[in-house]
């Protein structure tokens, strides 16, 4: 379990209200300021902690590996919501949305990278990043609403691993390698379930690395009450001609669908997304979100571009 | 400011620029800030609650229980409005204590409440509080509630049932069914919703010694009304109190009287000694902010073979919630009888409704209250039965309506309805939507791969009659130069003030930016009623009338001196007195008046109005994609008659707020329980909200019918957007879907629900 | 205690924070700007939208040492001088605010919107609008005052 990013606002919704589950997805140490935390409502003011700004990777990371309870603040769109609701507890915010240089974005080579401090709004709107990948531009500016497009970022995203944010689909969609303090990580490799990567408790997310693709589209189903995916499907031929389908929000995590990358571009009408761990819940049943990834599906391949 | 910007509404300019004075904006010096513990058990015994580590958390100043309000006098939520029996047994009442009194019963009912240095010193502290539940079966299901095999709630009510309420003629009813050539039965749910108005529920006490007045701000709907429950609520005499007439960010029903953090507050800052206060979060507010609607209504409807309405019956599920809070009872008894003909000319009427108690939060009034509820339902059913039987569904409706010459129609049941001309509504309605086009257009969609659905609504409601039993306004002329008038009615961004201020400007000639409106100064003792029921333009707006009539006659005598002439020489029209030669208007003679003589206008204008029956007909029409069960609102116009309109602005802005209330009943708002009684809607991120966009335009048309009813001659405007909107909206919804074998479904329509039932009728 | 230093409405301030304090507490308690307003507690009604650093940006889930060094434009500084902003004139004017609790935010959303998108279309000013919410008007108005202040602000700047 990543100590990046934090529990994620469906979570904090549902798990409220089952005190169990919730012990059990957080594994931190209990303390006496815990005691009874079933017993009230509404923790709208964050326990305290101590804040820094970091001023490189390499002191972020330093600081993470300090301290057993420490979380890095990036945009804060998911961190500091959970942070109020005193589903989480930190004892150091590192704050690394200044670190020199860490939202940037630039060409290398014919490659994209997109520094981890890289807001969604500034994604949407970068001219390189649309002329590079329709799917990923269209992604970003999709992503919940303009206020917070203006805060969150990439590497908060992708270190959260939400199973419904949108990113994630991209990220595995072009295969983007991860760059962290310590190593790269394939996308393949990157994302390991609900609100779980491979990050390591003190590695830093510096940035994303994303192979040219020859198309890429992004179609998204608005979950009507979070704005996040109910499902999304990233859709992304790469240069080699391989295709790549990613599916986010229909599951307990972005997955891809080799079944779709098969059809190669084609969306054949007998396609189905076939998944143990589709959602059911009170905003809709498994049937019809299984349903919704292929339509999008469909309506991705019609996009791409 | 801008010399030249005149704001649309005299309450403008604070608002837009950031000057607002809502309750959480009010800072005393020495502020004690509230937290309130609450229960995370639907159904529990609390067995024992040990709050010594809370007391002695360094900043906590009170810690207070059950037991300490006991001691200090409180009194309980209160519950103003009961209902009988059909043998005219009496309710069976439970009230809700401030604080939970061995045994909580919903899932965030307060069981204690700790005052602190801040909010968040009271927060820390707190979850030190030690709390042991014996957790009990939570009943959740209102149509089970009553059975023998449920839990009972409380010991004083048998199968938890509050009460069984009835109205109309049984036997009649079931004579009609019997000899019926049509007879068909609908069962509607209007689901549990939450109000949400903006403002998040506050309240800031101020308790002065000396005078022994504590001052509360609080958002509320009339301060009389507020200080009379808060009063109750607290256990103190309502002289000792005073609320503020601040801000209120929305109200829609939910803020007519006392919740446990007033009562408790009022008490707090008398036995402290400074000023306390309490803001609820958001995800506080959905659990404990009163709910709304929670009505299962089934509908029979019985025709002759020509479609001659015979009958019509409903029996009714009516879920209070856990308590009997404020105006549940009322919802479910009153305002399900009182307009359950609709605008049809019924000759047999009948309902019956129980009202039971489930593990849930507890409901009361939200937007209309029972009376778009009980719309709703009878025009889904016209809608049904003309479908079942094979009547044209407008045809079926305008056969029925009732005459124009049979008004003031006396309805089966006993409610006087003094005009209604369905009839050129529905004609209006018909030619603004191009009603007759819409075959084509359906088809010209199904093209698209889009099912389109057209529907629509008459409809009637009854608007509020009125506690008080009269509303009064007084007038002062005043050395800034303003004519400064006191009311009762709380606005809650009606725009009251604008409101009465052009109704002054029209009947007295006086600048409408020369009137201030003060609702709820104690001082003058006034009768009235508080903003509810859409009765404030009227109610109030009446007494205002009065008022200017008056002012009127102390006027003449002035005019004619000015224009040293005669009494009866002089004229007064649009404002202007006018003698043979010269004129003067309201204005000159009054600015020309010395300050005592100004102050002999004062004057106070009194008027009794009851209920007015705004009604109207409401047209929408939508696609549905059939690929993912989404509904696009393509159209949607209404045609009301809401009497004399004093401001078509203000009446645009309540009727576009109104139904895009409707909307998200219609197609996104659900407060769900499991089964357990946990709240699984609890914030914004599972209750999903209209946003910008959902209703993209509405065109709206008043046909005013002036109501002899009041002395404005005006019909309620604010709840009749909901009341036009849900029915007009689900019968387009079930026209579009009735082509694929569906003829029946509940609110609200998301999309997976349009999308499952399509996919297992193929 | 953490001292910081930030601009708003023009005016620097040297305020103490605790690390947890939010931005729109710091505003509201410390500052005596009650105008924006706190509406919810999932950052997503966005009665607490001011600007930051130009951006429309919802001031309950920021830090307020997040904005050190920052400059904040809340609603009571949106007008230079002693005139309205166009978009507050907007706002009354096409009646785009009954109770008004929504309506700094709304404001400083437009704000937002317009100064990204001076001339946006329907379909962006509804997604320029999709951060907040609004109880009483049903939106339909707020969208008109949206489109005059657009309006409004092309016609000064020609």
């Amino acid at each position: 379990m990543t100590r990046h990013g934090c529990c994620g606002h469906r979570l904090w919704v549902n798990l409220r209200f089952d005190h169990a589950g919730f012990l059990s997805a957080f594994p931190s140490p209990a303390t006496s300021q815990r005691k009874g935390l079933g017993d009230f409502f509404e923790r709208v003011s964050m326990y305290p902690f101590h804040y820094q700004k970091a001023n490189s990777v390499a002191q972020a990371s330093a600081a993470l590996a300090r301290s057993g309870e420490s979380r890095l603040l990036s945009g804060g769109m998911t961190l500091i919501p959970s942070l109020k609701h005193r589903l989480i507890q930190v004892d150091e915010l590192i704050d690394i949305s200044g670190i020199p240089g860490l939202s940037d974005i630039r060409m290398q080579g014919d490659q994209l990278w997109i520094g981890a401090g890289a807001t969604h709004q500034q994604v949407a709107q970068h001219a390189q990043v649309r002329a590079f990948s329709t799917g990923l531009a269209d992604l970003a500016g999709l992503i919940g609403d303009p206020q917070v497009r203006a805060r969150g970022t990439l590497g908060g995203s992708v270190a959260n691993n939400d199973p419904a944010a949108d990113y994630p689909a991209a990220v595995l969609g072009l295969a983007a390698s991860i760059v962290t303090s310590h190593r790269e990580i394939a996308a393949d490799d990157f994302f390991k379930g609900m609100f779980a990567t491979a990050l390591a408790p003190d590695e830093v997310i510096e940035g994303l690395r994303f192979a040219h693709p020859l198309k890429s589209a992004y179609a998204k189903f608005r979950h009507p009450a979070t704005g996040y995916a109910m499902a999304g499907v990233f859709v992304a031929q790469t240069d080699a001609g391989a295709w790549r389908v990613a599916v986010t929000g229909a599951t307990d995590g972005v997955s891809r669908w080799p079944e779709a990358e098969a059809a190669a571009g084609q969306s054949p009408a007998d396609l189905r997304f076939v998944h143990d761990g589709v959602l059911d819940d009170i905003h809709a049943p498994a049937a019809y979100r299984t349903h919704l990834v292929s339509l999008l599906y469909a309506q991705a391949v019609t996009r791409l571009s | 400011m801008n010399a030249r910007f005149t704001p649309s509404r005299q309450e403008d300019l604070p608002l837009i620029t950031g000057q607002g004075r809502f309750t959480a904006d009010h800072h005393y010096p020495g502020t004690l800030h509230a937290f309130v513990i609450r229960s995370m058990h639907a159904h529990a015994r609390l067995t024992s609650i040990d709050l010594a580590a809370v007391r002695a958390y360094p900043g906590v100043r009170w810690v207070v229980t059950a037991q300490e309000l006991k001691a200090l006098g409180a009194g309980n939520i209160p519950h103003p409005i009961t209902a009988k029996g059909p043998g005219g047994e009496d309710q069976k009442i439970a009230l809700m204590p401030l604080l939970a009194e061995g045994t909580v019963r919903f899932v965030g009912q307060p069981v204690a409440m700790v005052f602190a240095d801040s909010a968040l010193v009271a927060q820390d502290a707190a979850e030190l509080a030690v709390m042991e539940y014996e957790v009990l079966d939570a009943v959740t299901d209102p149509e089970t509630a009553t059975q023998p095999s449920a839990l009972q709630l409380h010991e004083q009510v048998p199968r938890n049932l509050s009460v069984h309420f009835s109205s109309g003629d049984a036997a009649l009813v079931e004579a009609a069914f019997q000899k019926a050539a049509h007879t068909s039965q609908l069962r509607v749910v209007s689901q549990r919703l939450m109000g949400v108005p903006m403002e998040p529920r506050a309240v800031v006490a101020r308790h002065d010694a000396a005078t022994g007045v504590t001052t509360v701000h609080t958002p509320h709907q009339g301060v009389l009304g507020m200080r009379n429950f808060l009063a109750m609520a607290a256990g103190v005499s309502p002289e000792s109190l005073c609320v503020d007439a601040n801000d209120v960010g929305g109200s829609f029903g939910l803020r007519g009287g006392a919740y446990t953090e007033h009562g408790v507050l009022v008490l707090a800052t008398r036995h402290l000694g400074c000023p306390v206060a309490w803001t609820g979060s958001r995800s506080e507010i959905f659990l404990s902010d009163w709910h709304g609607r929670a009505l299962i209504l089934n509908g029979d409807i019985a025709l002759d073979a020509a479609g001659h309405i015979l009958a019509i019956r409903f029996k009714d599920c009516v879920d209070a919630g856990a308590y009997n809070c404020m105006m549940s009872t009322f919802i479910g008894t009153r305002n399900l009888s009182i307009t359950m003909g609709g605008v049809y000319q019924v000759p047999a009427l009948y309902m019956e409704s129980e009202v039971v108690y489930t593990n849930t939060t507890p409901v009361s009034a939200y937007r209309g209250a029972g009376r778009p509820d009980i719309a709703y339902a009878i025009e889904r059913l016209v809608d049904f039965a003309a479908h079942q039987h094979g009547f044209d569904p407008i045809a079926l409706r305008r056969q029925n309506f009732i005459e124009a010459s049979a008004f003031p129609y006396k309805t089966a049941n006993g409610t006087t309805i003094d005009t209604c001309l369905s009839g050129k509504l529905l004609d209006r309605a018909l030619a603004m939507s191009d009603y007759a086009g819409f075959e084509q257009r359906r088809a010209q969609a199904l093209t698209r791969g889009k099912y389109r659905g057209i529907g629509l609504s008459t409809f009637l409601e009854a608007s509020g009659a009125g506690t008080a039993p009269k509303d009064q306004a007084l007038g002062e002329f005043q050395a800034d130069g303003c004519l400064h008038v006191y009311g009762v009615t709380g606005p809650s961004g009606q725009g009251h003030s604008t409101s009465f201020a052009r109704i002054i400007e029209t009947a007295l000639g006086w600048p409408a930016d020369r009137v201030r409106y003060e609702a709820g100064n104690a001082k003058h003792k006034l009768l009235g009623n508080g903003t509810g029921g859409s009765r404030s333009l009227y109610g109030a707006g009446s007494a205002i009338v009065a008022m200017c009539h008056q002012m009127l006659e102390s006027l003449k005598p002035l005019a004619a001196q000015a224009l040293g002439v005669s009494a009866d020489e002089v004229h007064f029209d649009k404002g202007l007195w006018t003698g043979p030669q010269h004129s003067i208007s309201t204005a000159q003679l009054i600015d020309a008046l010395p300050q005592a003589a100004q102050s002999s206008l004062s004057v106070m204008g009194e008027a009794t109005s009851g209920s007015t029956f705004p009604n109207g007909c409401h047209v929408a029409e939508v696609e549905i994609d059939p690929d993912t069960g989404v509904t696009e609102l393509i159209h949607y116009f209404a045609v009301d008659d809401l009497g004399q309109v004093i401001s078509p602005q203000l009446v645009r802005g309540q009727v576009h707020g109104g139904v895009v209330q409707g909307w998200g009943q219609a197609f996104c708002e659900q407060v769900v329980y499991d089964a357990q009684g946990q709240l699984l809607t609890g914030s914004f991120m599972d209750y999903a909200m209209p946003r910008a966009g959902c209703v993209p335009h509405l065109r709206n048309e008043t046909y005013e019918v002036r109501t002899q009813l009041n002395l404005l001659g005006s019909k309620g405007v604010g709840e009749s957007g909901c009341t036009g909107s849900l029915p007009a909206l689900a019968n387009a919804v079930m026209s579009a879907l009735r082509p694929y074998g569906i003829d029946q479904m509940d609110m609200p329509f998301t999309a997976p629900k349009i999308w499952m039932a399509l996919q297992a009728r193929i | 205690m953490r001292p910081i230093s930030l601009t708003v409405n023009g005016h620097t301030h040297a305020v103490d924070v605790e690390d947890r304090t939010l931005l729109a507490d710091l505003l509201r308690d410390q500052l005596h700007l009650t105008g924006t307003h706190v509406g919810c507690d999932t950052s997503q009604c966005g009665c607490c939208t001011v600007l930051m650093d130009g951006d429309a940006i919802k001031s309950c889930t920021v830090l307020a040492v997040q904005a050190e060094g920052a400059h904040i434009t809340t609603i009571e500084g949106l007008a230079q001088g002693p005139d309205l902003h166009p978009i507050q004139a907007a706002f009354s004017q096409c009646h785009g605010l009954q109770c008004g609790f929504c309506t700094p935010g709304m404001i400083m959303a437009t704000a937002g919107l317009l100064s990204h998108t001076p001339q946006p279309t329907e379909a962006q000013i509804l997604e320029g609008l999709a951060g907040n919410l609004c109880r009483c008007t049903g939106y339909i108005h707020i969208v008109e005052s949206v489109k005059l202040a657009a309006q409004t602000l092309q016609e000064k700047s020609a």
